[in-house]
């Protein structure tokens, strides 16, 4: 009976508007800001890691999640609702390479997130995600980057940023970004562009940076110990293949300093 | 036990299919009609499990005549025999298969005559001319021996009926009646030879 | 008699130098009476992939109708066309899915990568594992032949009108010590730039 009468919570107003989804995007409006940047030879994606209190052990909280060898995303917005895009994305990301033995294209990856976002703003007895999505990766047209948001329309971006400080962050980028810019200067852009508005000091901790980029074998190693392969070796592209990444605390410091 | 011969001349295609209803040793009628048309330009000749034939025949039959009534518009010889190929495939692997063996006669004002052999498996084949049955094993040599392309309707006949003169002369198993159907732009037909 | 051979075929993909040809026979047989000479079991995927099955002749039919349909779809998905590569790991997926209840073909991928712009050659048993191969592959009712004439014929770097020459003569030498297949032949050549393709009259008895 409960599903034969579940009807759709996501209703018109007699305006036009579909109040629940700008409710959603309210809710990612206050989230933690989150920042992309497509350069030439890669993407990074950064986000704010402030934590509730001292007492929560930090390393255990990632922002930055993987969901294949080539493409991960930062999110704006509530924590749960985005680990179950992550968990379809991931599993979409599966089941194209169970076919193709090929990593996906970002874009399609994208538009399986996006489907599951849209289908959240017209099903029945369900109410949209309360988050927006910066994701990066690599694919055969190059670097990518996409925001995804709660009514399931998606954006390619060159420079992006959602979330709470989500306007001076896009005017800061506006004013920053040159077309060309490499992987290290948009570190330092998407680092910086955090930086607007953030409430306190930054630090290696309370941020989280990730990159799409070729894997300096030194870097891979010193990942906590996981040797990062970049995925299939019969892929013609497997040496050269950029893969995600995220940067080590010790990486971000490293950062941090020069700024 | 059961025969269909079937060839495409210069503007027809002929079909000829054996009238013998039998069941193990025991003949029950010899004016079996084992051919449905499909079309006003159509026509489906068929043998195989009986039961099976005109229970299959009859539901393709309806369906394209669904078809056509619903948009309007009678498919082509081509499409309809890819419609009884697909159903058939279907069939194969489902838990009751049928073992229905097809000719597909039909006219295209575009394409001129064709005609389509096609197995229970499924097997799809445009042909000029073709048999399915026992019958195959000698008649298909003597249209080898004499099939022309392009050949009138009067040639046509005649070569039919040598290959119907064949199966009768030859064949252990009795089949004294054949129906004749003859496909050509005005449609089917039923002739006698 | 195995389902294997009931329809009679055989088949082979051999890699040239910025070339690949995919040569098969075209007769069509059931339980050895031949029904014709003019079928098609190799099939054009796109600009750049081409895929020839051999086993039972319906299941060549019903599954280039689901080979296609996924490739279009893909074309329109990704804006691109699929690689040979890609290909043939749908190609081999779709078989794996119906593990305990095959089709009955294998079939012969060949193609040039859009990427990389190299020849690939492959074939798969009946239940899709894929074998890849530097040189030639081959498939159908009389392999043993067609492995003999393509061990004995083949060498490297060929061009097209060499290779043209090799896959036919190894082909129909092959078939023709068969009693399954022949009947006349036809050879697909792919390069970069374009599709060649040339049919061969072969005795017919």
């Amino acid at each position: 009976m409960a599903d034969r009468y579940s009807f759709s919570l996501t209703t018109f107003s007699p305006s036009g508007k579909l109040v629940q989804i700008e409710y959603a995007l309210n809710a990612v409006a206050s989230g933690f800001t989150s920042i992309g940047i497509k350069a030439s030879n890669g993407v990074v994606i950064a986000t704010e890691k402030k934590l509730s209190s001292i007492l929560i052990s930090e390393d255990t909280v990632v922002k930055a999640v993987p969901i294949c060898d080539t493409i991960g995303l930062v999110y704006s917005g509530m924590t749960p609702d985005a680990k179950v895009l992550i968990d379809r994305a991931r599993k979409a990301a599966q089941s194209y390479r169970r076919v193709f033995n090929e990593e996906p294209p970002v874009l399609q990856l994208v538009r399986d997130i996006a489907s599951v976002m849209q289908e959240y703003t017209q099903s029945g007895g369900v109410r949209p995600f309360g988050v927006s999505l910066l994701v990066a990766g690599h694919d055969h047209n190059g670097p990518a980057l996409y925001q995804v948001d709660p009514s399931g329309s998606y954006f390619a971006w060159k420079a992006a940023a959602i979330g709470k400080n989500m306007l001076s962050g896009k005017t800061f980028l506006e004013k920053r970004y040159t077309e060309n810019i490499d992987l290290t200067d948009a570190i330092y852009t998407a680092i910086l562009a955090l930086k607007e508005g953030f409430e306190g000091e930054l630090t290696e901790n309370n941020i989280e940076v990730a990159v799409v980029a070729p894997a300096p074998p030194e870097a891979a190693s010193s990942a906590g110990g996981v040797v990062v392969t970049g995925g299939n070796p019969d892929d013609p592209l497997y040496q050269t293949r950029p893969i995600f990444r995220r940067l080590t605390p010790a990486e971000i410091k490293d950062y941090l300093v020069n700024i | 036990m059961e025969t269909l011969i079937s060839l495409t001349g210069k503007d027809y295609v002929l079909t000829a299919s054996d009238m013998t209803a039998a069941r193990s040793i025991l003949v029950f009628k010899v004016n079996e009609d084992k051919t449905r048309d499909l079309s006003p330009h159509i026509t489906m000749a068929f043998c195989g499990e009986s039961g099976d034939t005109v229970q299959f025949a009859e539901f393709i039959q309806k369906n394209i005549r669904l078809y056509a009534i619903r948009n309007n518009f009678e498919l082509s010889p081509k499409a309809a025999a890819n419609y009884v190929r697909t159903q058939l495939a279907e069939s194969l692997r489902s838990r009751s298969p049928y073992a229905v063996n097809v000719l597909i006669a039909g006219f295209d004002e575009h394409e001129g005559p064709e005609l389509y052999w096609l197995d229970y498996l499924g097997t799809l084949c445009k042909i000029p001319f073709g048999a399915h049955g026992f019958a195959s094993n000698f008649v298909l040599s003597t249209l080898d021996n004499a099939y022309l392309p392009d050949m009138d309707l009067e040639q046509g006949i005649a070569l039919l009926k040598s290959a119907i003169k064949v199966v009768q002369q030859r064949m252990l198993i009795s089949q004294p009646n054949f129906q004749i159907k003859l496909v050509n732009k005005d449609g089917v037909s039923v002739i006698d030879i | 008699m195995s389902i294997m051979s009931y329809n009679g075929s055989a088949m082979l993909a051999m890699v040239g130098r910025d070339c690949v040809a995919i040569a098969s026979d075209t007769q069509l047989s059931a339980n050895g009476q031949m029904i014709s000479t003019d079928f098609q079991r190799v099939h054009m995927v796109n600009n750049n992939v081409m895929i020839g099955m051999s086993g039972l002749a319906t299941d060549v039919q019903t599954l280039w109708a689901d080979f296609r349909a996924r490739t279009k779809m893909y074309k329109l998905r990704e804006e691109r066309d699929i690689s040979p590569r890609a290909f043939a790991h749908m190609v081999s997926s779709a078989l794996y899915q119906r593990r305990f209840g095959p089709y009955f073909i294998e079939p012969v991928i060949a193609g040039i990568d859009p990427d990389t712009k190299k020849p690939y050659v492959c074939s798969t048993d009946i239940i899709g594992c894929i074998e890849k191969s530097p040189n030639f592959v081959v498939a159908g009712t009389c392999t043993e032949n067609l492995y003999g004439m393509c061990e004995t014929l083949f060498r490297p770097d060929m061009d097209a009108d060499d290779l043209f020459e090799t896959v036919a003569q190894a082909l129909v030498n092959a078939f023709d010590r068969d009693a399954y297949s022949g009947q006349g032949a036809i050879v697909h050549i792919l390069t970069p730039t374009e599709l060649i393709t040339r049919t061969i009259k072969t005795r017919t008895d």
